[in-house]
């Protein structure tokens, strides 16, 4: 077996080597490897280091400020750890049911290859809550672009051909897309962030875990999926990388090919071999398999159980002859996943995946093969031929590493002297186009490529409400909602607030339709950390997150970090911590729709009223700084409270959160959402007397404070129930049986109608002509 | 004996639970039928094809199902008198099988339900469908209102119903156009079909009627859950038992139910 030198090499000539051979691993990380294995390491070992080594499987940097994030509480069944977190859901029928859930990014391959990218993202973390014992019931993918302006840009194609790939992958395997964002913005214009989320449904007492069971030494390794080939060689480190135009081509090859219709038949194969397993009592480990390939998974697996493991790689099913032993073992070769049997229950299960599935059939060399076993000593070993071809601690290679990075506090890059501005702006005119910015504009020329409604659980799918809400267990009026949040338009301020807000986006949506939030799982994507400007932006986004989730009590059960998302011309993207949540609502007979139920029936917004428009859309369009409003977390803590108290006692018949384009633009989504059966429309007071200034109406109706608009039922209750939790509620207007926004302030009286079916056209337009 | 159903299962099949639930649901004794169980297939009295990628719409969506072996069984039971209800992936089948309109060879299509226009994505939209032919051209259809609407969710990259002139001429003479695209009023125009079908077809009938089409999924609008804000979701506001029944979409499934006890 080929040695790559290290001892005895020059620095110089280490680095030029390692650069040679595609390493991201540093010159002091190899010599260490040397230095513990007391020789050079071999390919196959350096390659299997360089993965694992890499931020993406070790979190060699993040992992100690992550530690912030909350993640425990009474909702949390499994924490951060494995491939996936778990969150109880409800009980139903005497049955505890848990929602899986993993986020992860695809940022890397999606700018290099969009459609092959985007797809295996998804394919990837469908994975990851698949090997937890879980039915995928959902994704949700938030995403950001570049500017999308020129028709025959990069960013355009990478825009579109993103959005295609993640629908061809999931539409074809059946899982509904439940929810997501996008935004574009110039900072994303060399860096696309391709965030995905999935969730899952499994019995809490049928929980699978990534690891090798007590007392199975000497079990088989069995690696179940499409033939092993040479695409995504090189994987975890490419997405350790800056990119960089020239390398694109040749970081093709570490792009991994999507096949989704293997996939599904995988899936249903893997629900059948779950029912075996039940059936006769049996626990097992089963893990995706992601960055590091063969050896990532198996050598995690089997280390996470406290064991070491033998994998002979001419038992793995290859697409073609010759490929080096290290391509073999280390390749991201999608759709291949790993069990940690029994003896005595492999049979079966390779019957039930290569016989009842007939996984040869489905795809050329596809199949589930016994490739290894676990073993006692706490090694990790590969053969190849007659040739050990690895052969190292196996703590040594999974085991923790750290980075100390320099970081400082953040400074936010922001105005504090902020004052009204905007008297002298023509209110409709400034309506209109916040109502057709790109970062407001509707999505569903986007979302709608999505297949929002397989499986038939669909309640609110994506794009009617702030939330997506699914009824997940047949027979059950059980819900789970799921949205997700992260402006970039704050992450260009200040990394903190951005996330801060992120977490209060992500919460208040769920609360919007009427669920409690569950949990949360993040995925944070910042510039290279080795500059101290970007770590600094990742550590103070973590302690952003973690004080946000603290207060509000809702705890992080998964998460990613993607580091390195800038081009070597230097260009990171905006910070960009983004979020997901879950929420339970224990009946979906009870669900909250943004709709206008009632001519006459009053409109409150929950949270203070803010005139400061920094960060906002409105600043954006008027082409004017501000400060960022003030988001106090206790009081964000408080609306919550409020809010689902409000909700349980039937008081609040619509409710929309406050983002991007402010009070109005909520309350023009509410009105939209009427447009399908009886439109229905609001009639909205002088803001002066709720937002405390006479001169800051219009900043009132455009600034995004993090608040809420609800439609009350009973006036009287209502109010009772806010100022008994606590919560600022201003009445602003009433719903009307008009199809129309009618502002009756004094102040514009000339232009103070707005007919809903304009403010949609408008509203509709822009994104039609980048999805088509 | 009760009628019983069967739900063939192809490799790249997606939709068969739901469409399990909604039929048993409506009273059916329903069973999935996986591919390598292909020949249990002769044993059913009725067929509902689910939705899917089966064979991973190669060549064409449906086109190597229509010539799989488990269709056999299906066109068996076409040409018996059964009733075959096709969803989505499984419409595309019964035009590939030749089946709908039926009015050519057996596995030789006059028409076909092929790539969305304009521009061929996919295309997931809320819809409804109106009833166009006589409820009684049909078993299937039988128990609908004339003139029927029903809610349901277009969900397809190869939805559109494209034919030669002289056989799109052959559906609606032959009173083959079962279901067009409406807007919740009943109305039609461009902006109700969201495929560019034409004659705006979201379902097509054969020759006999045993045979229905249909290329959105009312079984993905099928229980009150699905849509909260209709009247039957507004009813049900706050009444757990009520927001689980079915609803909506269902209709149609009530009325194969209802057409099975007949045949």
């Amino acid at each position: 077996m080929p040695l790559f030198k290290v001892r005895g090499e020059s620095s110089g000539a280490l680095q030029s080597a390692a650069r040679r051979a595609g390493l991201a691993l540093r010159e002091d990380e190899l010599r260490r490897i040397a230095e513990e294995l007391g020789r050079d390491p071999t390919l196959v070992e350096v390659y299997a280091f360089d993965a694992q080594w890499s931020e993406h499987c070790s979190y060699k940097s993040s992992r100690r400020h992550l530690r912030k994030l909350p993640t425990s509480g009474p909702t949390v069944v499994l924490g951060p750890g494995q491939d996936s977190g778990i969150v109880h859901l409800g009980e139903h029928a005497g049955e505890r049911y848990g929602v899986v859930v993993a986020h992860e990014s695809h940022n890397h391959p999606s700018q290099v290859v969009p459609f092959e990218g985007a797809a295996t993202g998804i394919g990837g973390i469908v994975r990851d809550v698949l090997c937890m014992g879980a039915e995928v019931i959902g994704v949700a993918d938030p995403l950001r672009f570049g500017n999308v302006d020129e028709a025959d840009s990069h960013q355009r194609y990478v825009a579109t051909t993103v959005v295609d790939g993640i629908a061809a992958y999931g539409n074809a395997i059946g899982v509904p897309n439940l929810a997501g964002d996008v935004f574009f913005d110039e900072g994303f214009n060399e860096n696309c962030l391709v965030n995905v989320v999935a969730f899952g449904l499994v019995k809490e007492s049928q929980i699978i875990h990534s690891k090798a069971p007590p007392g199975s030494a000497g079990w088989d390794v069995v690696l179940v999926g499409k033939a092993t080939d040479a695409s995504g060689f090189g994987g975890a480190s490419f997405s350790s990388l800056a990119l960089d135009a020239e390398d694109a081509e040749a970081n093709k090859g570490a792009v991994q090919v999507p096949d989704p219709f293997l996939k599904n038949v995988i899936m249903r194969a893997s629900y059948r071999v779950f029912e075996y397993l039940r059936e006769r009592n049996i626990t097992a480990g089963f893990k995706d398999l992601g960055a590091g390939g063969i050896m990532g998974c198996t050598a995690e697996l089997c280390a996470a159980g406290g064991f070491g493991a033998i994998v002979d790689l001419d038992d793995v099913s290859t697409a073609q002859a010759g490929l080096p032993p290290f391509v073999i073992a280390i390749g991201e070769t999608q759709e291949r996943l790993a069990w940690v049997l029994p003896p005595e229950a492999t049979p079966d299960v390779l019957r039930i995946y290569n016989e009842e599935f007939s996984l040869p059939n489905v795809a050329r060399g596809a199949c589930a093969a016994v490739i290894g076993a676990v073993q006692t000593e706490p090694r990790y070993v590969m053969r190849s031929g007659n040739e050990v071809v690895m052969d190292v601690p196996i703590d040594f290679l999974t085991g923790t590493i750290h980075d100390e990075l320099t970081y400082e506090i953040e400074a936010p890059r922001t105005r504090d002297d902020g004052e009204a501005f905007l008297s002298g702006f023509d209110v409709a005119e400034t309506f209109e186009r916040v109502l057709a910015h790109r970062d407001v504009a509707s999505r569903e020329p986007l979302y709608r490529e999505y297949d929002a409604v397989v499986r038939g659980t669909t309640v609110l799918p994506r794009g009617c409400a702030a939330a997506g809400v699914i009824a997940p267990i047949p027979g059950s009026t059980l819900g789970l909602a799921v949205s997700v949040a992260g402006n970039p338009r704050y992450g260009r301020c200040s990394a903190r607030y951005a996330a801060e807000a992120a977490v209060v986006e992500a919460v208040n949506r769920i609360v919007c339709v009427g669920a409690r939030p569950t949990g949360l799982t993040d995925c944070l994507n910042f510039g290279n950390p080795q500059r101290t400007e970007h770590f600094s932006q990742f550590v103070a986004a973590v302690d952003g997150l973690a004080e946000a989730a603290s207060v509000l009590q809702v705890p992080f059960v998964s998460g990613n970090v993607s580091l390195y998302n800038e081009s070597k011309g230097g260009g990171a993207v905006p910070a960009s911590p983004i979020v997901g949540a879950l929420g339970t609502i224990d009946d979906v007979s009870r669900v909250v729709t943004p709709a206008f139920k009632r001519d006459g029936a009053a409109l409150y917004y929950i949270g203070r009223a803010r005139t400061a428009i920094g960060g906002s859309v409105v600043a954006g369009v008027l082409g004017v700084e501000d400060r960022l409003p003030p988001l106090d977390l206790e009081e964000q803590a408080r609306i919550v409270t409020a809010m689902l108290a409000a909700i349980d006692d039937g008081l609040i018949a619509a409710a929309h959160p406050v983002t991007s384009g402010g009070i109005l633009t909520a309350v023009a989504a509410m009105g939209f959402a009427t447009l399908r059966s009886r439109p229905m429309g609001a009639a909205l007071d002088d803001p002066s007397p709720w937002c405390g200034s006479e001169s800051a109406t219009v900043e009132a109706f455009f600034a995004e404070g993090h608040g809420i608009v609800v439609e009350a039922t009973s006036e009287d209750r209502f109010l009772q129930t806010m100022q008994e939790q606590g919560a600022p509620a201003s009445r602003i207007g009433e719903v009307s049986a008009r199809a129309e926004l009618h502002l009756l302030s004094a102040d514009f009286q000339a232009y103070a109608r707005f007919p809903l079916d304009r403010l949609h056209d408008a509203w509709s337009a822009p994104l039609r002509e980048v999805y088509g | 004996m009760k009628a019983r159903v069967a739900i063939p299962v192809f490799p790249g099949t997606n939709s068969e639970e739901e469409t399990l639930r909604i039929l048993r649901d409506v009273g059916l004794d329903a069973e999935i039928v996986h591919w390598s169980r292909g020949d249990r297939l002769f044993q059913y009295d009725a067929f509902v094809l689910p939705g899917g990628f089966a064979y991973e719409d190669r060549v064409r969506a449906g086109a190597i199902a229509a010539h799989d072996r488990m269709m056999d069984a299906v066109v068996d039971a076409a040409i018996g008198g059964k009733l075959v209800l096709g969803l989505c992936n499984g419409a595309q089948m019964l035009l590939e099988a030749g089946l709908v309109p039926g009015t050519g060879a057996i596995r030789r299509p006059t028409a076909a339900f092929t790539h969305n226009g304009p521009d061929g994505k996919f295309v997931c939209r809320h819809v409804f469908v109106k009833l166009s032919v006589a409820p009684e051209r049909s078993p299937i259809t039988a128990a609908l209102a004339p003139g029927a609407l029903i809610p349901a969710w277009a969900a397809h990259g190869e939805g559109r119903l494209a034919a030669p002139p002289e056989h799109l001429q052959e559906i609606v003479d032959g009173g083959h156009l079962a279901f067009v695209y409406t807007h919740a009023n009943g109305s039609t125009d461009a902006d109700a079909i969201p495929n560019q079908s034409a004659l705006g077809a979201a379902a097509l009938v054969n020759v006999e009627g045993n045979v229905l089409a249909i290329m959105p999924h009312p079984e993905r609008d099928a229980w009150t859950f699905n849509h909260p804000d209709s009247p039957e979701g507004r009813a049900a506001r706050g009444n757990a038992e009520r927001m689980l029944r079915p609803s909506g979409g269902a209709a149609l499934f009530e009325s194969f139910a209802k057409g099975l006890a007949l045949v």
